[in-house]
């Protein structure tokens, strides 16, 4: 306020206008006003507050009254505060003297219940009865030792020093005697009894011994069964229907028994040995499973000569042997390796979700780095056993055989190849395939992983150098041309068979006898070709889908094995490219040996038809087509001919590949002849029918692959050279020039009714 | 914690990035003497960022004598780690490592092929469409040096179109006196230089030179694969504004290489 009284003074005289001050003096009435209903409100406002200093002063005593009341509070609650204190006290001394009685109970009980076992063991051991004999040790061995010790120093010392000693004798003498006793029914074959005296072994503490001595029974058994089933296998038949696979059913029956073995006394092992025992058991038993698996492997080589296959087939492959190995004879022994691998697989992988089951429950509360531990030892006892040692060693084998068979069969087919009127490829893509996927099936059905990698890649190789080299110099060959060509292309062509047959030495020896045979023969490579590429990528899906099926049983090691199998079929993939690359090749080639040399001459046929003519002449084509008509006639001859032999899909491209000739060969000749006004309208004509004829042939639009030659008819069609400015530049409209001004000039050049000063006037 | 095991869509891990191509390790027995990459292949890696390039792949076949540490080379690059315990390989190892060299990325699938003559058959199945074939051999053990030309004669048979890059790689360089090293790194190069590879010595044990030699392998293979693919862009399709991009990289290259240079790469 102060403020403003000593600023308005010094505004006062500034202020010279009137509307100003008018101004001014409007405000300070408002000022004024406001503040004069706020003295208002205030004033209204006294009398309550006067009414709550009343109440505010009434409540003083009372106030006094509760502070009393609350200090009396405190006082009582510390007094019971310290009340509780006591009685818990004593309740503490009570707790503590009630433990200490349990204590002194449970120690009087346990030197009873020691003399209760030494009394008892002595019974037990003379009555034979050694399963209390040893619920007596297990009791005695559970009690603390401290509690021994101070039993000893409670006074009567010889006494229960001599107790003790003999129940440690007892103990020592218990355990001998059941190991013998187990031994002996061991030797009997006495399952009851063994069972028995297997069950005692933890209660003595001696769980290990115990389950090596167990396994050593069930490994004899399984010995026994082993040798039978071995015998058994020699003896078979080879006319009997799985003679040629009895190893794998063999080394089949070996798991499945230890398998059972497994799956019988699981129960009694975690009932009575706890859980987390079964490694120690299977690692026992894979002892006697390796044993007995490498004589089956053993007399599997010896009986299927696997090893002198493999020796011939290694000679074969480096090609310096002259003996040779039908791939016929490998095929049973192929599919008996795979499926004992597969087997094998299938019991490791058995064998690891029963024992990381078992470890599971046993580690549950156990720390990080032990159950690291036993996953560690878990791993080596699956990765470093001798079974799959000898099966890695056998896939080995395999996969060189393996790989022989497929390129030896592939070979055959292609010899063997054979092409069906009214077919468009030849037997040779199918059988190729069949004997490219049996393989890969072959590799995949043993469940290895690397196996079936090392397969896929062998196959991408033979498919990219073996197959489609095969295919490469049958086009090569070339497209025989007819007609003028056929002299001049008959001597390169004959050049280049011998020079292919001689290279290859086998696959040509056929010759190729007639023109006739020699363009099928192009036309079904070209289809092969291209059902080569679709194959390979079916076969990739295939694969993925088989491998997810591999996956979902939990074969592998997950992640990695998956980009394992994802870059093998990545390769494999690139090679349909490569056929595709071919097969274009191959069009080209076509285009331009076959194709281009037939068509080249009836476009520029177009030459020798005058198109600077008159009324009388345009009459005259009108009713005889001089060019176009026969140009369709022609070409449909010649499309005829591919539109049979040819894949639908192929024959899109070739005319597609046609048409595109059709438009830079018909340039050309457009831009060597000369048009008057009506020349102009007959080319427009003959123009209009081609491209409607080839519309009618291709299954995508052709238009833009004319659309130059559109406009050079339209340039031809002008009734003057100015006309053309209502075409061009901002008179476009929705057309898109494709030809430069230069060439807009070159074409209205060809007009002979147009001055050249004219064109050269034009502002384009 | 490793991108060994990663899945293609995540980021490459910092320490898997390399901006300049990396140094030889002996000037006696190298593969490329340049100080930088390509200028064209810089070029295109400028104009990379923009376009969604496709996936960039190389495949590293390891091959050489059993027990000459071709397993701990590649698990002490890819995981950090050196298991004293030999465990003999399998047929055949397979490990990812996902790089950004020069600000794309890039992919070595590392085949680790077993050693032992049983895996021969299936391992070498694993051969063909290698970019790179290293050959290791144990520095202690004169003998497996002399075996690498019969390991590299059997990885080339199987890529005979193709020239893929070669590195002679001499293991164990821990347990050689520096006198011993250079004994036997000279009989190294000598071999290296006739299989037209680029030698190293490393020791997976310490990790001396294991990251260096893994960094110079992929940026070489990056290289290389770059060139091949621009080869085939400017075969197939008429580059337009190629002139442009070139320009724009020369401007560009200076800070870029400025900003990431990578300490410690420096040799030995």
């Amino acid at each position: 306020m102060a403020e403003r009284a000593l600023r308005i003074p010094e505004r006062i005289e500034e202020i010279t206008e009137p509307e100003e001050l008018e101004r001014l003096y409007q405000q300070l009435c408002e000022e004024e006003r406001t503040v004069e209903a706020e003295l208002e409100s205030f004033v209204n406002q006294k009398g309550s507050i006067a009414a709550k200093m009343i109440a505010l002063q009434r409540m003083g005593p009372n106030l006094q009254l509760i502070e009393g009341d609350a200090s009396q509070l405190s006082g009582m609650i510390k007094f019971t505060c310290n009340l509780a204190e006591n009685v818990s006290s004593k309740v503490r001394q009570l707790d503590l003297a009630k433990n200490r009685i349990y204590q002194a109970i449970q120690r009087a009980d346990d030197i009873l219940d020691l003399k209760f076992c030494m009394d008892g063991v002595q019974t037990a051991l003379r009555n034979e009865d050694y399963e209390q004999a040893a619920a007596h040790v297990h009791r005695y061995l559970s009690l603390d030792q401290s509690v021994i010790e101070l039993s000893r120093q409670g006074g009567e010392d010889s006494m229960l020093d001599t107790n003790l000693s003999l129940l440690q004798e007892a103990e020592q003498h218990l355990k001998v005697i059941v190991a013998e006793k187990l031994d002996q029914a061991i030797k009997e074959g006495d399952l009851p009894q063994v069972e028995r005296f297997f069950k005692i072994f933890p209660l003595l503490g001696l769980h290990e011994e115990g389950l090596g001595r167990f396994s050593q029974y069930l490994c004899t058994q399984l010995a026994s069964k082993a040798a039978q089933n071995l015998q058994l296998a020699m003896g078979v038949e080879l006319s009997e229907a799985r003679a040629a696979l009895v190893f794998a059913d063999t080394l089949t029956l070996l798991f499945e028994g230890i398998a059972r073995v497994v799956e019988t006394h699981q129960p009694i092992v975690e009932t009575y040995y706890g859980p987390g025992r079964l490694y120690t058991l299977i690692k026992h038993l894979q002892v006697e499973c390796d044993r007995q698996a490498e004589k089956v492997v053993d007399k599997f080589i010896e009986r299927r000569t696997y090893h002198r296959k493999f020796q011939v087939v290694q000679n074969n492959m480096m090609r310096n042997s002259s003996e040779r190995i039908e791939p016929r004879e490998l095929d049973p022994i192929l599919t008996e390796v795979t499926l004992m691998n597969a087997r094998a697989e299938l019991y490791l992988r058995f064998l690891r979700r029963r024992i990381t089951s078992d470890f599971e429950v046993a580690d549950s509360a156990a720390p990080e780095g032990i159950t690291q531990e036993h996953q560690k030892s878990l791993e080596k006892l699956l990765n470093d056993c001798l079974l799959s040692r000898n099966m890695q060693e056998l896939i080995g084998y395999y996969i060189t055989m393996e790989e022989y068979f497929m390129k030896e069969t592939v070979n055959k087919a292609v010899a063997m190849d054979t092409y069906e009127k009214g077919q468009l490829t030849s037997s040779m893509v199918d059988d190729c395939f069949y004997i490219v996927k049996k393989c890969i099936g072959r590799a995949l059905s043993s469940s290895s992983i690397d196996c079936l990698c090392a397969m896929i890649n062998h196959a991408t190789s033979v498919l990219e150098s073996d197959f489609r080299e095969v295919l490469f110099n049958k086009l090569r060959q070339g497209f025989p041309a007819t007609t003028l060509q056929d002299i001049q292309r008959g001597v390169s062509s004959a050049v280049s068979l011998m020079q292919s047959s001689l290279q290859q030495g086998k696959f040509d020896t056929k010759g190729i006898e007639s023109s006739e045979e020699a363009k099928t023969s192009f036309l079904v490579t070209l289809n092969n070709v291209e059902v080569c590429s679709e194959n390979i990528m079916t076969l990739k899906r295939t694969l993925e889908n088989d491998c997810a099926k591999l996956f979902s049983q939990g074969s592998g090691k997950g992640d990695q094995a998956r980009a394992k199998i994802d870059s093998c079929l990545s390769d494999l993939v690139a090679v349909s490219s490569k056929f595709k690359d071919l097969l274009q090749e191959g069009l080209t080639e076509l285009n331009t040996t076959a194709i281009k040399p037939q068509v080249k001459p009836w476009i520029t046929s177009l030459l020798s038809i005058s198109h600077n003519i008159e009324e009388e002449e345009f009459n005259e084509y009108e009713a005889n087509d001089p060019w176009v008509q026969q140009f369709i006639v022609s070409l449909e001859q010649l499309t005829t001919e591919f539109k049979a032999g040819l894949s639908s899909v192929i024959y899109d491209n070739l005319t597609s590949l046609i048409t595109s000739l059709i438009a830079t060969e018909l340039e050309k000749t457009v831009f060597k002849s000369i048009f008057s006004r009506l020349g102009g309208l007959q080319f427009d004509k003959e123009l209009r029918s081609l491209i409607a004829y080839l519309t009618t042939i291709t299954t995508w639009t052709i238009r833009d692959k004319f659309a130059r030659l559109t406009q050079m008819a339209t340039i031809l069609n002008l009734e003057r050279v100015t006309e053309i400015l209502d075409y061009w530049g901002p008179n476009s409209g929705p057309l898109t020039w494709r030809l430069t001004p230069a060439e807009v000039r070159q074409v209205l050049a060809l007009r002979i009714d147009f001055r050249s000063e004219d064109i050269k006037r034009l502002r384009l | 914690m490793d991108s060994g095991k990663l899945h293609i869509s995540v980021p490459v891990s910092r320490n898997r990035v390399i901006s300049k191509l990396p140094k030889w390790y002996t000037p006696e027995s190298c593969l490329q003497f340049k100080e930088d990459f390509h200028g064209k292949v810089k070029g295109a890696c400028q104009n990379r960022h923009t376009r969604s390039g496709g996936l960039n792949i190389s495949k590293v076949v390891v091959v050489g004598d059993l027990y000459v540490g071709k397993t701990c080379l590649i698990n002490r690059f890819c995981k950090d780690v050196f298991d004293r315990d030999y465990k003999a390989t399998i047929g055949v190892d397979f490990e990812i490592e996902r790089f950004e060299i020069a600000g794309v990325p890039h992919t070595l699938q590392i085949w680790d092929t077993a050693g032992q003559e049983k895996f021969k058959c299936i391992a070498s199945a694993y051969y063909r469409g290698a970019q790179v074939i290293v050959t290791v051999f144990d520095l202690a053990d004169i003998k497996t040096l002399e075996h690498t030309r019969q390991w590299l004669q059997d990885a080339l048979k199987e890529n005979e179109n193709t020239s893929p890059n070669i590195f002679l790689v001499g293991t164990k360089r821990d347990l050689l006196s520096p006198a011993e090293c250079e004994r036997t790194e000279n009989d190294a190069i000598r071999i290296a230089s006739e299989m037209q590879a680029e030698y190293w010595s490393v020791s997976a044990k310490t990790g001396q030179n294991v990251q260096e030699f893994f960094f110079r392998m992929a940026a070489l293979a990056f290289e290389e694969s770059m060139l091949r693919e621009l080869e085939n862009s400017s075969l197939s399709t008429a580059r337009i504004g190629e002139a442009n991009v070139i320009r724009i990289d020369e401007n560009a290259e200076a800070p870029q290489s400025k900003r990431t240079a990578e300490p410690g790469l420096g040799c030995c």
